[in-house]
């Protein structure tokens, strides 16, 4: 036991030295979370058998390979003289069903669902503060963007159903009743 | 293992890319699948995912200042495809971030990658009612045991605000596993 010369005190032996280990497991611990007796310590995810093996070669496939991959061209000869005959026949036969005047493709010939799908699987990375800084909303009317038209009857309808007293809304020249 | 300013270098280099670039990928590839596979849950996505991360890495190494770490930057890009796809998956199916949330965690059940017994398939629900961000930091730190300052890095958040947001989330998935 460790007695301190001004004090009757004692500590028990190696107290101080250990002290600082013991302080950093404490830290350390709390630090972990406390919650680690409640919170399950493993998540239960798994891979298949061979995947980390499987993987590294079709990411090099994808990449590193797919850029260096050279194709011959001398040894394709004969097969390109096919391709020729057969590209000779098919301008043959659509010179004489051929529209010699087509009308041009036109933003309006796209169909709605094209460009509906355009717009959603397109990630724009934007968010909507950027996109309104593009377009501007004061060219636009409101019921431009709309599916249906904003009667001022169905606006008045869903005031009225969802806001508890329409006069604190404060309307000027209102004429809705 | 190879040092991360060399391993850049040769990336950056024509003649010695594609080697080099094996070496990241043999490197890197479990930790960043174990960051991916916790935020899209399901192995095949993860793949998905994982494969779509180098190919942006490899695409886009010239344009590495190393201003950041190399792994930093990578988890960045990974990180950043995987909350992309569950974007585009959520807009694809026509559900909301939180519907499809709670659909992948409901799909864990029949997953054969998924060991999980009843009180890890609870914390996949609990982690599921978390704003991305303390999601992320929560895993980061108690699953894949980063550092504050690494996650700092990878999030580019203060640490400060990252503690924040880890006790946050650990107070409140106690909560829901001694609720449910």
């Amino acid at each position: 036991m460790k007695k301190d010369k001004n004090n009757s005190f004692n500590t028990p032996e190696g107290y101080f030295e250990s002290f600082n280990d013991r302080l950093m497991d404490r830290i350390k611990n709390e630090e972990a979370g406390e919650a680690a007796s409640i919170i399950p310590k493993t998540d239960g995810f798994k891979v298949p058998d061979g995947y980390f093996d499987e993987v590294t070669p079709t990411v090099l496939s994808k990449t590193v390979e797919n850029e260096i991959k050279v194709i011959p061209l001398r040894s394709n000869k004969r097969f390109y003289y096919g391709i020729a005959a057969a590209a000779a026949i098919l301008i043959f036969v659509f010179s004489i069903t051929w529209d010699s005047n087509p009308e041009p493709i036109t933003f309006d010939d796209l169909a709605n669902a094209e460009l509906e799908a355009y717009f959603e699987n397109t990630d724009w990375e934007m968010t909507s503060y950027e996109i309104a800084e593009v377009v501007s909303l004061e060219e636009i009317e409101l019921n431009d963007i709309l599916n249906d038209d904003l009667e001022d009857d169905i606006i008045m309808e869903y005031l009225d159903e969802n806001v508890d007293n329409i006069e604190e809304l404060n309307f000027e020249n209102i004429d809705y009743e | 293992m190879i040092a991360e300013e060399t391993l850049v270098q040769e990336l950056q280099q024509k003649e010695s890319r594609s080697k080099a670039f094996e070496v990241l990928v043999n490197t890197y590839k479990e930790r960043l699948y174990w960051h991916i596979r916790r935020i899209v849950l399901n192995h095949d996505d993860t793949d998905d995912v994982l494969q779509n991360t180098f190919i942006k890495v490899y695409r886009n190494i010239d344009k590495f200042k190393g201003e950041s770490k190399l792994y930093s930057w990578m988890y960045r890009i990974a990180t950043n495809e995987s909350l992309t796809f569950l974007k585009q998956k959520s807009r694809k199916m026509g559900v909301s971030d939180q519907e499809l949330k709670d659909k992948m965690v409901e799909n864990l059940q029949a997953d054969v990658y998924f060991e999980g017994d009843e009180i890890q398939l609870k914390l996949q629900k609990a982690l599921a009612t978390l704003p991305d961000k303390q999601k992320l930091v929560f895993t980061m730190k108690y699953f894949q045991e980063m550092k504050y300052s690494e996650i700092s890095n990878i999030l580019e958040t203060s640490e400060g605000a990252l503690k924040t947001s880890y006790h946050l989330a650990v107070k409140k998935i106690e909560a829901y596993l001694k609720e449910n």
